[in-house]
């Protein structure tokens, strides 16, 4: 009379023996680790079913990522998982360091579980993508090797370039130039009037005057008027970027702005291919009435509100600016400065601006502008 | 992520990366990163074919499978590029057939391509599956008989706004009966007719076709036809939506359009007779989609058109739409992503069409998801541009084109400067902007101090001086692409920002007043930019340095100046002489 025996579930799984690397050995339930590919091919083999011939792991798998594995392979073999579950316990699964997340990856490779090498893999890339190169090696620890012939970085945006800071605060000043200038401009305005004199202002101002803005008004008339008259008769347009010989005559001039006193200045000229010298001389004639409002060096409208002490600065930063702008271009620019006057071709001047003839080419020319295909 | 890490697992990790922006990041990590990314590129973007050559392309990336590339600059869309410019596919054709044998798709724009560079297509590729030749020229309908009857994979053969030599339609009817893994035709540029029962027995036998777009020569009355053998179709592009009215005509359409549960997508429409257009009303729930700029229809069937279509993103439609079209659009389409109004006679000055700003201003006020506008219009004013940003501060597009050269605020007459500043200081992701009106130095100002996010910029007619140009080279930090044209932008912004140029993929510069001389320059202080001159007017040879040139392209590369031009096009080298 003897009842059978309560068979216990437990008693029923059967276990399996796994090594790491390091020689640990540990026991795990045979349904969860023939969810690892490798782990799978070596039961079949024979491997593993006591202690003494434990399967050996291999490398990249130590004791806590092991864990980790079987972890991952306890929840995902139970077959009535829904998806959704699968998913919500893959997310909360990978939110570990990433050294942790990289040996993961590692292992999951080493044991052929494609679904964990894929999930982890995933999240690498995602903590990769959008960044930089540095933050990227930061984030994983990597040593910068790269030369910099082999990196070919384009370069970095240089708004800092003390020239362009400083151009750019002369332009400011001339702004307010502009402004009262617009009002005086006919708004329908066909020709364009390009008021190149203030950059040249500029840069004959960078080369040739270093801070003598104080005594202008008197000196300033006279040299309106020489100015006025020479321009009649060089209308040549040149490329006029610097010209090293007026930082001679720099002494001689006074004001800051209105510069463009001393002879070779004329020669120099504009850069701008101005369609008719009519308008350029009524243009003078409007800026020349302004000068006399607004031309010190340590005017308020540059908006960051000169003091001495700024202004010994920007003197400095001007005087170094005309330096660096005098070694950098080349003697030919001075070869190009000194072209004499030309005649500008008249084709050009028909198809720049609007005196009215190219009026109907102008327009079907620029609603062209985004149309003739309808492109994206 | 120590040496221990596995290249093949590290290599599986980047095939999850896919954009190339992040590929190219993941190649300036380190040396090992380099290594192994560049072993499983497996698709290129190059946005110019000169800005490196295909053997460098080769020897880099050798297991690639995927190449796009770009040639002509995008003016050359308003034909402000001559021909002969260049752009050539076959360099890159010769090399790829030999190098990539295992190559799949080939994307291409504004490129100039031959039969024969075609045919090499056809005839390198075992598996080759995708062919994308977007405003492309240079081939006739020969080649694409080539890729008809060689390439056995093909599963797009996309030819949008190609020109296209038809010698004739028959190409259509080398596709082998044996080829049934076509996905995506799209032949609506071609002229020539295609024979019908060629095109319907390939439709029959594609049934994964899912793009579908025809040419103007496909009658309406076929159209059901083909419906009828490609009801899974998510693309459509009719060909000439015009008939005999004749209901037996129309109730088979209707019926045709009604079968097709997926379709998604409208194009076509030309040549419409407008009593047929209800019969694809039963698919207007279901479109994203909608582009009726070929359409001459009217406000009113416009109108009734788009209130039935409330899950459209994306219409392109004539300014016959008028302000109570667009009004009916803000009311109805709230999921509009994309905007484009095309004018429907450009060259009159008064139409009599009542599209006004107030249109899009409309538009912008219903539309919350609206990104991306190309307007064309008569007037603007700066208060509507600076509503329209308020309304939309997620634009990343905004291309307005004001038909009338420098065409002040009509209500104020004066310059559009705050109007566009209004856009730019609003829509801080701003991508892509295109500038029309009167405009001052101060709008690049704004744009130079605000847009910082701008990639692309079109200016035209616009600015009084340097300043304006100096700004926007100075600013836009992320500005890739610059075109200009008729615009008194000379020497000095050009010269002062050099350094600026290298960091952009290109600029365009037509009818300014860059002189002879400082491009020359240019080019000795940046030997990796190439600075082209395209002069057609006389010799550039003995043209004086002090001279404008007539246009300017200048782009970075890594390859060196180009030969393959024509005389009236030079590249700057570093060498050139001083002409007096």
């Amino acid at each position: 009379m003897s009842e059978p025996d309560v068979i216990k579930p437990e008693m029923m799984k059967s276990y399996i023996w796994l090594q790491t690397a390091d020689g640990s050995i540990q026991q795990v339930e045979q349904e969860v680790a023939i969810f690892c590919p490798l782990i799978c091919h070596e039961i079949h083999a024979g491997m593993g079913s006591s202690k003494t011939y434990p399967i050996s792991l291999p490398a990249r798998v130590n004791p806590v990522t092991l864990s980790l594995i079987l972890d991952y392979c306890r929840f995902h073999q139970v077959p009535g998982r829904s998806n959704k579950e699968r998913k919500s316990f893959d997310e909360k699964f990978i939110r570990m360091d990433t050294n942790r997340l990289c040996e993961l990856t590692s292992a999951a490779d080493s044991l052929q579980l494609k679904p964990l090498v894929d999930l982890t893999s995933r999240a690498l890339a995602r903590m990769i993508e959008g960044k930089t190169p540095e933050e990227i090696r930061e984030t994983f620890h990597i040593p910068d090797d790269l030369t910099e012939e082999e990196k070919l970085e384009p370069l970095k945006n240089i708004t800092d370039d003390p020239r362009i800071r400083l151009l750019n605060r002369l332009y400011a000043r001339k702004r307010k130039e502009l402004k009262e200038k617009e009002k005086l401009k006919n708004v329908e305005v066909e020709a364009e009037h390009v008021d190149d004199r203030s950059v040249d202002e500029l840069l004959s101002f960078i080369n040739g005057e270093n801070g003598e803005s104080k005594e202008v008004k008197t000196a300033k008339s006279k040299k309106k008027n020489r100015r006025r008259k020479e321009q009649h008769k060089n209308n040549a347009p040149v490329c006029a970027i610097s010209d090293t010989s007026s930082t001679n005559n720099a002494t001689k001039e006074s004001n800051g702005i209105g510069s463009v006193g001393h002879d070779d200045d004329d020669n120099r000229v504009k850069s701008r291919c101005l369609p008719n010298i009519n308008e350029l001389l009524k243009l003078q004639d409007s800026e020349d009435d302004r000068f006399g409002l607004d031309d010190e060096f340590d005017d308020c409208d540059i908006g960051d509100g000169i003091d001495p002490e700024i202004k010994e600065q920007i003197d400095r930063e001007v005087e170094d600016f005309a330096r660096r702008l005098n070694s950098d271009w080349p003697e030919r620019v001075q070869e190009l400065l000194s072209l004499g006057q030309e005649r500008r071709p008249t084709l050009y001047s028909v198809s720049v601006n609007g005196n009215g003839n190219g009026c109907s080419a102008k327009f079907s020319n620029s609603t062209r502008l985004e149309m003739e295909k309808h492109e994206k | 992520m120590g040496h221990s890490f596995p290249e093949e697992v590290l290599e599986h990790v980047f095939s999850f990366i896919t954009s190339h922006k992040d590929r190219n990041v993941v190649s300036l990590v380190c040396k090992s990163w380099y290594e192994i990314e560049r072993w499983c590129r497996r698709s290129i973007f190059i946005g110019n074919c000169y800005a490196v050559s295909p053997k460098m392309m080769i020897r880099r990336f050798p297991e690639v499978r995927s190449v796009e590339l770009k040639g002509k600059p995008h003016f050359a869309d308003f034909n402000l590029v001559p021909d002969g410019w260049g752009g050539y596919f076959y360099p890159w054709i010769s090399e790829m057939s030999r190098a990539y044998p295992w190559l799949e798709e080939i994307k291409l724009k504004r490129m100039v391509v031959t039969d024969e560079g075609l045919e090499l297509i056809s005839k390198s590729f075992k598996n080759f599956k995708v062919l994308i030749l977007s405003s492309c020229e240079g081939f006739s309908t020969d080649g694409l008989a080539a890729i008809a009857a060689h390439c056995r994979n093909l599963k797009e053969l996309d030819l949008r706004e190609s020109e296209v030599e038809d010698v004739s339609g028959h190409w259509l009817s080398h596709f082998p009966e044996t080829c049934t893994s076509l996905e995506s035709l799209n032949m609506a540029c071609l002229g020539s007719e295609v024979s019908f029962s060629a095109l319907q027995r390939l439709v029959s036998r594609s049934p994964n076709l899912k793009t579908l777009r025809l040419n103007r020569t496909v009658p309406l009355e076929k159209l059901s036809t083909l419906l009828r053998r490609a009801p899974q179709l998510l693309q459509m592009g009719t060909g000439a939506y015009s008939a005999e009215p004749r209901s037996d005509l129309y109730s088979n359409l209707l019926d045709a359009f009604s079968k097709c549960k997926n379709l998604n997508e409208l194009s076509g429409f030309w040549d419409v007779v407008p009593s047929y257009l209800p019969a694809f009303y039963p698919v207007c729930s279901r479109l994203t989609s909608l582009n009726l700029s070929y359409a001459t229809i009217q406000s009113p069937e416009i109108t009734k058109i788009v209130t039935q279509c409330p899950n459209l993103q994306r219409l392109w439609v004539l300014d016959y739409i008028e302000d109570t079209g667009l009004n009916a659009l803000s009311l109805s389409c709230k999921e509009l992503r994309e905007l484009r109004v095309f004018p429907s006679d450009p060259f009159v000055v008064d139409a009599n069409v009542s599209l006004t700003e107030e249109g899009l201003v409309a538009v912008s006020q219903g539309c919350r998801n609206l990104q991306s506008v190309l307007y064309f219009c008569r007037q603007m004013t700066n208060s509507a541009l600076t509503t329209i940003a308020r309304n939309r501060p997620n634009l990343t597009c905004f291309r307005l084109c004001i038909l009338e050269p420098r065409a002040p605020d009509y209500l104020t007459l004066e310059p559009l400067d705050t109007g566009f500043g209004a856009i730019v200081e609003h829509c801080k992701g701003l991508e892509r902007l295109s500038l029309s009106g009167l405009l001052t130095d101060r709008v690049f100002e704004y744009i130079g101090t605000r847009g910082k996010k701008l990639e692309m910029l079109s200016i035209a007619f616009a600015g009084d001086s340097d300043l304006g140009l100096h700004h926007v080279l100075s600013g836009c930090e992320s500005l890739r692409k610059l075109e200009i044209r008729d615009c008194p932008f000379g020497d000095k912004a050009l010269l002062a920002n050099v350094s600026k140029l290298e960091t952009m993929r290109s600029l365009w510069m037509s009818s300014c007043l860059v002189s002879l001389g400082a491009c020359k320059l240019l080019s000795q202080k940046m030997p990796r930019l190439n600075v082209e001159v395209i002069d057609e007017r006389g010799d550039l040879d003995s043209m004086l340095d002090a001279y404008p040139v007539e246009k300017l392209y200048i782009y970075r590369t890594v390859a060196g100046p180009r030969f393959d031009m024509p005389s009236f096009i030079r590249t700057m080298a570093v060498d050139q002489q001083p002409n007096r």
